[in-house]
């Protein structure tokens, strides 16, 4: 039977109550950090024709934000486990808001990339990391679920964000919408308002008068020590104190990273080349363009609903089997593309494509959470961010240049399948190992505890016949 | 011939041991071309060394046939001849404005014997040929009626063709180079109809009736409609002091040849726009018009404007609404999501100042108060220990 992963905290999460306020900020924040990258491609059209440049010095923005939004996930950790979450979100969604109102004024295409690619980037990077850290500091018996709430974010405000860029390009201009979005953006400051600390009261363990015996000392030190083992003094030792790089000792999560960038160069590219597919089908612009409205509604439900499934009992202790199935279950839908016929195939494929993916994206961070623990689950995701950016990137032209290759799109979706199958099964051969060892490991430190409290009685009787000795002869 | 000339190469190569013989890696391929079109056929031999290539043309049925070689200018400059010799020998005949006379036999020959063009000798080695057959037709005498149509409101298009170059396999209709969906039939018949039941000004065009012959025939009917124009967008946006760009097309034939500007006051008066002058530049293209307004002024600018496009055939207008935005409109919309925010965070940090006191202390004595007390115990414990035994 696999045990659940130590949570590492000093306190019981409230599990509810502020959470579920904490659990709409981070949907604001989570939603603006994946769509808002997205939805600026409508305004491509319109900035092209005003510095008459190509399309891929305009694609180049999107890339920038992107690349920025993962390089700023380290530094974002370091930023959370400093100075906690609040603070960085706001000062995220105001940098993003000061990004997009100095790119209302840009004069040139460069002006666009630092403002909106950089800045932007790095202020949605400042937005993401928090909001996902806030939810395992609130929520520890119904995380998957405050999870998978949380990342639905994503698909409701693409599928709000698009039309209503579109409304806003039409009627201010580009220039006018970016200012306006600025404003928009900054409600992710809202957001980080929510996200209230949780605050520790300080513990008399840790006062420093204790005599320094070394009962003391092992006290302290077992329940408070939330970093690492500080042993060396040094270089090492001042970065660990930032962000935690021992996490690359921690099995489970380079089992973790490992799986996830076979995943990831497979992940996005078939959303990317959906509804270029479907035109390639012979299927008209608004029919394609509903097959991607399809899929985002049902990604939209598909996330609580894995979150909450991921919740129950039965599944919550083997949530690392039910992320490598779902990885898998992906792959297959990807394989299976190729055959579907006609506009109706495309519609089916488009609908269980939905689901895999919400489900991927709902537990994709829960797992995390539940491998590493909550306190080291910043630094975590911060460094899972700048290894995943390189699949994540290289994914669509990859997957691009092999429609370009074979000129057929079979190869393709046969090509991402296969990654995400292996990646999959991969993730689940090693959890099950993982969970045999983690299993293991918690018997034989169950033993040692109960032989130390063995001791430690035996210790406190004798010393307490010879205190009883002592205050007799005294 | 051709068995002679496999018997020779065969003898070349057991007589040449080391050096490679010449050899085609591309023969010329037989033409079938109309009069005054032209043609090409192409001709690739390898060896070592690098063989030479020529070009004959063989008049005549045998055993009487004459031997013409051909040169680049040869035929009143209708013969070009562009020939490569790098790694192999590539060589490429041209034949241009093509007769009835240039009907033949064409001969690429290729040798690369050091002896091969020495004629005191006994040519003891022959090049080795490559045939490729040029026929040349008379165009198909193609009927049509009528001849074209001008300022129709339908049409019925007829070709009818005498002396097809080979039996007729098809026919289809064309508009503008493109094939009309349901026109394609399999009928043998000379004569193909076509029926445009209703000419709109966007149904001229150059139509074509098309014979499936060897090779194809075909006859060009213009149809020639009134100018249509078309506003590319009826409502334009520009930004205060920035560019203003309004654009019209035309989707008829003949395309417009004559663009005009006119920007419509309240009166209905119209107010001709020419080129250059202020802030105003036209450019046009036939099925194109734009007309750029440097320097976009809220007061002046805003408000309609006509483009008319003329042709041979008469003019016609499309009409455009331009909005000219002001700098600031976007201005209030922004202001007041910022307020908004601001609104919302004091709210939440008051609500939350309110609130701060009961909620900590609940998390921290639920969790951790049966180990605290153990820790005591053992404190007090070692504290009273140390203490009595100072």
């Amino acid at each position: 039977m696999p045990s659940p992963a130590p949570t590492n905290l000093d306190y019981t999460p409230p599990d509810g109550g502020w959470g579920w306020a904490v659990v709409f900020g981070s949907f604001i924040s989570i939603g603006f950090s994946y769509a808002f990258p997205k939805s600026l491609t409508i305004y491509y059209k319109e900035i092209q024709r005003y510095f008459l440049s190509s399309y891929s010095e305009i694609a180049w923005v999107s890339s920038i934000m992107l690349a920025s939004m993962y390089a700023g996930g380290p530094v974002s950790s370091i930023l959370v486990n400093r100075y906690g979450s609040r603070p960085v979100v706001m000062t995220g969604g105001v940098m993003v808001g000061i990004g997009m109102v100095a790119s209302s004024f840009a004069t040139s295409i460069t002006h666009l990339y630092i403002c909106v690619g950089v800045i932007g980037g790095f202020g949605l990077a400042f937005n993401l990391q928090p909001a996902l850290t806030i939810i395992g500091k609130y929520f520890q018996v119904k995380r998957p679920m405050a999870n998978g709430l949380a990342m639905a974010g994503s698909p409701v405000f693409l599928s709000t964000l698009a039309p209503l860029n579109q409304f806003l390009c039409d009627s201010f201009g580009w220039r006018g919408s970016f200012l306006i979005l600025g404003g928009f953006v900054m409600n992710c400051c809202v957001a980080g308002a929510l996200m209230r600390p949780i605050r520790v009261k300080p513990r008399m363990s840790l006062d420093p008068t204790a005599n320094g015996a070394k009962n003391d000392k092992e006290v302290s030190d077992e329940k408070t020590s939330t970093k690492s083992p500080v042993e060396k003094t040094g270089c090492a030792d001042r970065v660990n104190k930032f962000i935690d790089l021992s996490l690359f000792r921690h099995r489970g999560y380079l089992i973790y990273l490992v799986g996830n960038v076979i995943m990831f160069f497979g992940f996005f590219a078939p959303v990317v080349f959906l509804a270029l597919y479907a035109k390639h089908m012979q299927v008209d612009e608004y029919s394609a363009a509903l097959l991607l409205s399809i899929f985002a509604l049902v990604d939209m439900f598909a996330r609580p609903i894995t979150g909450l499934v991921a919740n129950t009992k039965w599944i919550r202790p083997r949530i690392q089997y039910f992320f490598s199935l779902s990885v898998a279950y992906n792959g297959l839908c990807h394989i299976l593309c190729p055959f579907a016929t006609g506009y109706g195939g495309l519609v089916v494929y488009a609908v269980f494509f939905g689901v895999a993916f919400g489900m991927v994206c709902a537990l994709l961070f829960e797992v995390l959470t539940d491998l590493v623990g909550p306190q080291r689950f910043s630094s975590a995701v911060g460094l899972a961010t700048i290894i995943e950016c390189a699949p994540v990137l290289l994914g669509p032209p990859i997957s691009g240049a092999l429609v370009d290759i074979f000129d057929d799109y079979s190869y393709m979706y046969y090509a991402c399948g296969v990654m995400m199958l292996v990646g999959g099964i991969f993730l689940l051969i090693m959890n099950y190992y993982n969970y045999k060892w983690l299993a293991q490991e918690e018997t034989q430190r169950r033993q040692l505890e109960e032989e130390k409290g063995a001791m430690e009685e035996l210790k406190e009787m004798g010393s307490s016949a010879e205190n009883e000795t002592d205050e007799t002869l005294a | 011939m051709r068995l002679l000339g496999a018997f020779v190469t065969l003898s070349l190569c057991v007589y040449h041991a080391n050096a490679a013989t010449a050899g085609f890696i591309k023969s010329p391929l037989s033409l079938m071309k109309l009069i005054d079109d032209s043609g090409q056929l192409h001709c690739e031999v390898i060896g070592n060394p690098i063989p030479e290539v020529q070009w004959w043309f063989i008049e005549g049925e045998e055993p009487d046939e004459t031997y013409i070689q051909l040169f680049d200018g040869a035929r009143d400059d209708r013969v070009r001849i562009n020939a490569t010799y790098v790694q192999h020998a590539t060589s490429t005949l041209y034949l241009s404005d093509l007769t009835l006379n240039d009907t033949g036999m064409y001969e690429c020959r290729a040798s690369n014997d050091p002896h091969r063009n020495e004629l005191k000798k006994t040519p003891k080695i022959k090049w080795i040929r490559s045939q490729a057959n040029v026929l040349v037709f008379e165009t198909a005498d193609i009927l049509a009626n009528p001849e074209s149509v001008v300022n129709q409101t339908s049409a019925i298009l007829n070709c009818t063709i005498t002396n097809p170059p080979s039996p007729i396999k098809g026919s289809y209709w064309t508009k503008n180079g493109d094939k009309i969906k349901g026109t394609e039939t399999e009928s043998v018949s000379s004569i193909t109809m076509y029926t445009l039941d209703k000419i709109g000004n966007t149904d001229g065009g150059v139509y074509a009736c098309v014979f499936q012959t060897e090779p194809q025939s075909e006859k060009n009917i213009e149809v020639k409609t009134p100018p249509h124009v078309k506003p590319y967008k009826e409502s334009e946006h520009g930004n205060e002091d920035d560019k203003g760009v309004l654009v019209c097309v035309s989707h008829s034939y003949p395309p417009p040849t004559d663009w005009t500007w006119y920007k419509l006051a309240e009166n209905k008066e119209k107010e001709a726009i020419s080129n250059g002058t202020a802030r105003y530049e036209i450019k046009s293209q036939p099925n194109k018009t734009t007309l750029y307004i440097h320097a976009l002024d809220i007061k002046t600018d805003m408000g309609d404007y006509q483009c008319q496009g003329t042709n041979e055939l008469g003019n016609a207008v499309g009409k455009i609404h331009l909005r000219v935005r002001s700098r600031l409109a976007a201005l209030w919309p922004f202001l007041g999501i910022v307020a908004e925010v601001i609104v919302l965070i004091t709210i939440i940090f008051i609500y939350e100042k309110k609130r701060k006191p009961d909620e900590i202390t609940d998390d921290d004595d639920s969790g951790s108060a049966p180990l605290k007390s153990n820790a005591a115990t053992n404190h007090k414990d070692k504290n009273v220990r140390q203490r009595n035994s100072n």
